[in-house]
């Protein structure tokens, strides 16, 4: 009567105990079905909030990567200009600029522009637009065209994606301006800019209109000479902090930012760190909320199968005495909540990747993001919490079970 | 040369704490069982008899004392070796029959030998000891609800035959039977008693203690009579 040895597999599979565990779900229907609902509903908030803030991120970033290499640099101190009192960016600080990017890097791009908000005519409809003035040379390292071709000289200009549609803006077509003496300048559609999206960190072409200096200042005036803002690319994006940090110092005089600053610089590769951190964490958050719907399902299941093994007392008794171990007694009532924890966990995870895309597409119009690991890991993350929580919560059940006394057992009705 | 018995049990006593005292329900009892024998314990209710019966199929453990299988005493084995114990080397036969509701007449036989082996039956064992005990290849299939109480004991006799036991442990096993049922079950018994099973039975019936070619008379847990 030695022990017997036995394999891994030999020892965590019975088929017979297997069986008699599904024959009892199966017995209880209804009750099973209940407590199956807990880890759907459980495994479904975890999911969903999981593929949701994921996908949201996915998303995000992809909008948000491609405009996170810039810097740009707008002017707040006075400068006093012939006895006028303006604001801007003067050659001088563009030079200041340039040197304190150059000692850092010498991959960049910089691009001064002027920028201003102007009522835009087309045909018998009126729209606010952000018109921007930028030499020639700088407009393509700036935007890509989705079709036709770069605006030269003072009367050809071209419109973001956005803009386009919602005006009915084709290449050709015309739009009418003022000059600030009131002076009409119809203007010519020659290129249509691809959209940088509703969460770009950088220069947003989406609504914008763009033309050349010559165009901008023939419209609104030079301003003596000073631009609104200068944006800086850098060809390697985590050199950006780097190059905020040298412009700070040589123009504000400091590294950290301050209210007596000269200029102000939004450095969109730190924004989407911060954004990712604020997603991250809301994913946390969420999550953890979501974990308490399964706690309450963890409940549920071990007072289910706390009933299971009164109610099967005497079977226990009568197993155990004809020779079943307590392992497989164990086994039989943690089959019963892995059963359930797997089934509920599996039907949670595919009803939230039926919402999720649904969901995603109302809140930001894609829902590509779905098909990403990122967002797809939750499918087995879900399942196996889901399974985990439900053994866990069949685990003293199933040890009650095992360690009644046969003969107590046998004599229960 | 004797042979060593199937079952000894050396002073063996068991008390159960009560709120209202300390029962003696076994009271220092020394009882042997030999391969073959056919032994009937025979007593009132509440005599021990049933106390007996579970310190001899390792069911319970005695207060006091040492109860030794084929020699070896049974406290120095653990619950495992017990339990393999009572899965190969035992077959019972309860009073209620005791067979497993949500399993069918042939998987409550099958189910001590997939205990033992691992795995489904592939031979015609199963379906060859339910046919001896009289069972139709229909009722096979039938769960016990569907079943008379003398099939269910007759199942109940061919599972506890299942793992070709040394012996087999009879609590009341026509307790609940008619009488031409009871005639048909002791005579199944004694059958298998002529083929060389060891048989022991608690029973507080005369007519089916006859049956045995030896009687215990215990009372307030002590044998009187042997």
């Amino acid at each position: 009567m030695s022990k017997e040895s036995k394999t891994l597999w030999q020892k965590i599979y019975s088929p017979m105990v297997l069986s008699l565990a599904t024959r009892n779900l199966k017995l209880n229907k209804f009750r099973t079905i209940l407590s199956m609902i807990g880890i759907v509903i459980g495994v479904f908030a975890i999911c969903a909030m999981g593929m949701i803030g994921a996908g949201f991120t996915e998303e995000m970033n992809s909008m948000i990567s491609d405009t996170a290499d810039t810097l740009t640099i707008s002017p707040i101190g006075e400068k006093i200009i012939d006895g006028t009192t303006t604001t801007g960016l003067s050659e001088k600080d563009l030079r200041d600029i340039e040197s304190a990017v150059k000692s850092v890097t010498n991959g960049f791009d910089m691009i001064p522009m002027y920028s201003s908000t102007k009522y835009i005519y087309i045909g018998d409809e009126t729209t606010m637009a952000t018109i921007s003035g930028m030499d020639d040379n700088d407009i393509n390292k700036l935007v890509t065209l989705t079709e036709g071709t770069l605006p030269r000289g003072s009367t050809n200009v071209i419109v973001g994606e956005t803009f386009a549609e919602d005006n009915d803006l084709r290449i050709g077509s015309r739009i009418t301006l003022l000059t600030s003496t009131g002076q009409e300048v119809t203007c010519r559609v020659v290129g249509i800019m691809e959209n940088t999206g509703m969460f770009s960190l950088g220069f947003s072409t989406d609504t914008a209109v763009v033309g050349s200096i010559e165009w901008y200042t023939a419209l609104v005036g030079d301003n003596h000479g000073l631009y609104d803002n200068v944006i800086v690319r850098a060809y390697d994006p985590t050199e950006l902090s780097a190059i905020d940090a040298a412009i700070e110092k040589k123009m504000n005089g400091k590294e950290d930012k301050d209210s007596d600053d000269t200029v102000y610089i939004l450095n969109s590769y730190e924004v989407m760190k911060v954004f990712d951190d604020i997603m991250s964490m809301s994913a946390i958050f969420t999550t953890i909320i979501s974990g308490i719907s399964l706690l309450v399902a963890a409940v549920a299941i071990t007072n289910v199968m706390l009933m299971s093994v009164k109610e099967r007392t005497r079977e226990v008794g009568i197993l155990r005495s004809i020779g079943t171990f307590r392992s497989q007694i164990m086994q039989m009532f943690l089959y019963e909540a892995g059963l359930i924890g797997l089934i509920g966990s599996i039907i949670g995870t595919a009803l939230a990747l039926i919402a999720c895309p649904v969901f995603l597409y109302g809140m930001i119009g894609s829902a590509e993001a779905m098909l990403t690991v990122s967002v797809l890991i939750y499918v087995p993350i879900g399942i196996v919490i889901g399974l985990i929580v439900c053994l866990i919560s069949g685990l003293y059940p199933a040890w009650k079970a095992a360690n009644l006394n046969p003969v107590e057992a046998m004599s229960t009705d | 040369m004797d042979s060593i018995p199937v079952v000894e049990l050396h002073d063996v006593s068991k008390i159960y704490s009560m709120p209202a005292g300390d029962v003696h329900a076994l009271n220092h009892v020394n009882f042997s069982i030999q391969k073959g024998e056919f032994v009937a314990i025979m007593g009132p209710s509440g005599s021990g008899k049933s106390t007996l019966m579970n310190m001899i199929g390792c069911l319970d453990v005695p207060t006091s004392g040492i109860i030794k299988i084929d020699g070896k005493s049974t406290s120095d084995m653990t619950d495992d070796e017990l339990t393999i114990h009572r899965r190969d080397n035992i077959g019972f036969i309860f009073q209620k029959y005791n067979l497993i509701s949500l399993l069918t007449a042939y998987e409550n036989v099958e189910y001590p030998l997939i205990l033992k082996y691992g795995h489904h039956d592939t031979t015609t064992r199963t379906a060859d000891l339910l046919r001896m005990v009289g069972l139709t290849d229909a009722q096979m299939q039938h769960t016990p609800y569907e079943l008379s109480g003398g099939q269910q004991q007759r199942v109940s006799i061919a599972r506890a035959l299942a793992n070709d036991p040394k012996f087999l442990l009879c609590d009341e096993p026509t307790g609940n039977l008619d009488s031409k049922m009871s005639t048909q079950i002791m005579e199944l018994l004694k059958d298998l008693h002529s083929k060389g099973r060891t048989i022991v039975m608690v029973t507080h019936n005369p007519v089916t203690a006859e049956y045995a070619d030896h009687i215990v008379i215990i009372r307030d847990g002590v044998i009187v009579d042997e």
